[in-house]
């Protein structure tokens, strides 16, 4: 590798010898691509006229004023396909394209990455086929179906916790079996480098965008970043922007599921500690054996218990914090940005909107916070629907 | 280093023999059994035993071993107890090489130097990290030099020339060949894909003394034949032999014993593939 792809202690590339060429093929091509104006120039081409890009960003007064702040949205919910997603699907796709490989695997949670991907086959000719957890197959029905729609092989992961993570697992092991005409595309800014670091690169969009539309709308920055975690490819893309704007605060929002001391959350970074899975170092829910353990939250995009490894070196040198919203908060700050606002955020996005609602209510004076609303809230109905059942 | 795999190749080099090698995970299906399972590998004069202690994410295992990885840390067995049975297999044998196989994880959650050290005094002769590329070999070198212990790699039939100096300038025991893409299991072989081969095992020669031997998919006689047929020094078969393990009452039946025969009937044969210039 030209490159190590670390991130203080962590990231890194512990995979299978096996897999060591793709990554290289992949750094490689990745090093190249990014600095290719053709590249670049077909990149900003299917973001702006096939994705829809810029997204808009959104002062949203109602739900400013009923929570005490000056909220900004910053609406991936109106990218096509419904979330951030789409951005790192289009941008490794033509990588894959460039590779010259003519099929793309990937893992999925709440099927957001999954139909990304299956938009970004049918859009490039690439035959597609995802790996999804059973349970998260239960719980994400629509986007089940959006997938097959655009000619998507899904593939339900029956080992282990059947979620996420295991997902990820049998994604590797097709990479590991199939490397030579298949890409695998990794939906997070985790996994083996130069994952985290190619994903954040599709990503950053978010961030610059955000940035320029704030300093139009108010001539200043904000004095708060917030976005949910759960791989944490939605953050990175938009703190990426703010990394040396040492004025603004940079939160990111784990998933607290039933509590932090429940023993049932997808909290991390804040009660996870340093380990190895999925090809990087990072933070990790584990025993003292170091097995894996499964981490829960109401939103299917944010059950991993890992994450990835720059959000690991941001908290460890200080430059970003991480809370937690439990799925109670989060279902309620999703229903109160549907009833305020009109908008049905994802479930994973409701975690960055119930912390603001914290924030706000014990700040001395409202603040202003910019929100990535990375996803929008259709898929997640009937999960909803199971919590709450009068309205 | 340790002495062991080093004299046990010689031995059989001497004897025109190649090295047959069963892997297990540890604590499968239970202590019990799985200690029966091992000796009865030790009495069938396996050349090494290459031992798995149970991850919960095993990316480079195919659903055989995964399950057996899920139950075995199911059923509560620990890291610690993996440990205390090595100790057990050591006591039934002095000299036989043993090799554990684990993800980086395992590792990392002991602690480098604990892991190294406590695979030490269980009688570990060699350890392959199977998520850990030589790259970043220089992570546990230290504490395998210290406890001479010897670090086996993977090299794969897609590793480039370059990679394949850095795995050879730190590879000891032996060099673990990936003899086919993909997880371990015990799908069909291509025979066309097995004789590319033997280009790979020629270039390791030409470079390095370490042996090679030959694992993931070999499961038959016939795929051992194949493989010593290219030059290889060993066959590891893991898959198969847990999936045997399951089709039979008792891990001491009489199925795993003829298996572990044939195998090992294989490689004592397999003089009659040296070739003219070795």
């Amino acid at each position: 590798m030209l490159t190590q792809g670390k991130f203080g202690a962590y990231g890194g590339i512990y995979v299978p010898e096996t897999l060591m060429p793709a990554l290289e093929e992949l750094e490689s091509a990745f090093l190249r691509s990014s600095k290719d104006p053709n590249f670049l120039r077909e990149f900003r081409d299917l973001l702006e006229n096939y994705a829809g890009r810029p997204t808009p960003l959104y002062h949203a007064k109602n739900l400013s004023k009923a929570w005490g702040g000056k909220i900004f949205l910053k609406r991936e919910d109106l990218l096509h396909g419904g979330a951030h997603k789409t951005n790192n699907a289009l941008g490794q796709g033509l990588l894959a394209k460039a590779m010259g490989k003519t099929r793309i695997i990937a893992e999925t949670g709440a099927g957001q990455h999954g139909v990304a991907c299956a938009m970004t086959g049918a859009l490039l000719g690439l035959k597609t086929e995802i790996y999804m957890g059973e349970v998260d197959i239960a719980r994400q029905q629509p986007n089940v179906y959006r997938m097959k729609l655009m000619g998507a092989q899904v593939h339900p992961v029956t080992t282990g916790s059947r979620t996420l993570k295991d997902a990820i697992n049998e994604a590797l092991r097709d990479w590991i079996t199939n490397l030579q005409d298949t890409h695998y595309l990794l939906g997070t800014a985790a996994g083996p480098h130069p994952f985290p670091t190619l994903v954040k690169f599709f990503q950053q969009v978010i961030g610059d965008e955000a940035r320029e539309q704030i300093m139009a709308l108010r001539g200043s920055l904000p004095e708060y970043v917030v976005a949910c975690v759960g791989g944490g490819s939605n953050a990175i893309g938009i703190f990426s922007a703010f990394l040396n704007d040492q004025s603004v605060q940079l939160i990111g929002v784990e998933p607290g599921g039933h509590g932090l001391n429940s023993g049932k959350h997808g909290a991390v970074l804040s009660k996870g500690t340093p380990g190895c899975l999925h090809g990087m170092k990072s933070r990790v829910l584990q025993t003292m054996d170091g097995q894996i353990e499964e981490a829960h939250s109401i939103a299917a995009g944010l059950d991993y218990p890992s994450v990835g490894p720059e959000h690991a070196y941001l908290q460890e040198i200080g430059r970003a914090k991480y809370e937690s919203a439990d799925d109670q908060e989060a279902l309620a700050a999703f229903q109160e940005l549907s009833c305020s606002e009109g908008i049905i955020p994802a479930l994973e996005s409701a975690h960055a909107l119930a912390f603001v609602k914290r924030l706000c209510a014990g700040a001395s004076s409202s603040p202003n916070v910019l929100i990535n609303l990375s996803g929008r809230g259709d898929k997640d109905l009937a999960e909803v629907m199971k919590h709450v059942q009068t309205l | 280093m340790s002495r062991r795999y080093e004299e046990r190749f010689k031995q059989l080099g001497k004897l025109g023999k190649k090295a047959f090698i069963p892997f297990t995970l540890l604590g499968w299906p239970n202590r019990e059994e799985s200690l029966k399972m091992i000796k009865e590998m030790i009495e069938c004069e396996a050349s090494a035993l290459e031992l798995g202690i149970a991850f919960s994410d095993p990316v480079a295992d195919g659903p055989v071993i995964q399950k057996a990885a899920y139950e075995t840390i199911a059923s509560g067995f620990s890291v610690h107890d993996a440990f205390e049975l090595i100790t057990e297999v050591r006591k039934l044998d002095g000299s036989i090489p043993i090799g554990i196989l684990v993800y980086f994880n395992t590792v990392l959650a002991k602690g480098i130097g604990s892991f190294f050290s406590l695979a030490k005094e269980s009688g570990v002769d060699g350890i392959l990290i199977a998520d850990l590329p030589a790259e970043n070999a220089q992570e546990v070198l230290p504490a395998a030099e210290t406890n001479g212990i010897d670090l086996i790699f993977l090299v794969s039939p897609v590793t480039t020339p370059n990679r394949l100096d850095i795995i050879l300038s730190r590879a000891s025991g032996f060099l673990y060949l990936v003899s086919r893409l993909g997880v371990t299991g015990t799908m069909e072989r291509s025979t066309a894909k097995d004789l590319e081969l033997r280009a790979l095992v020629d270039k390791i020669r030409k470079r390095s003394r370490v042996p090679v031997c030959a694992g993931f998919g070999i499961s038959s006689q016939a795929d051992a034949e194949r493989m010593f047929e290219i030059g290889v020094d060993g066959v590891i078969t893991g898959s198969r032999v847990i999936q045997l393990a399951q089709s039979s009452s008792s891990c001491s039946s009489g199925v795993l014993k003829q298996y572990f025969k044939e195998m090992v009937g294989a490689s004592a044969r397999s003089n009659r593939y040296e070739h003219c210039d070795s």
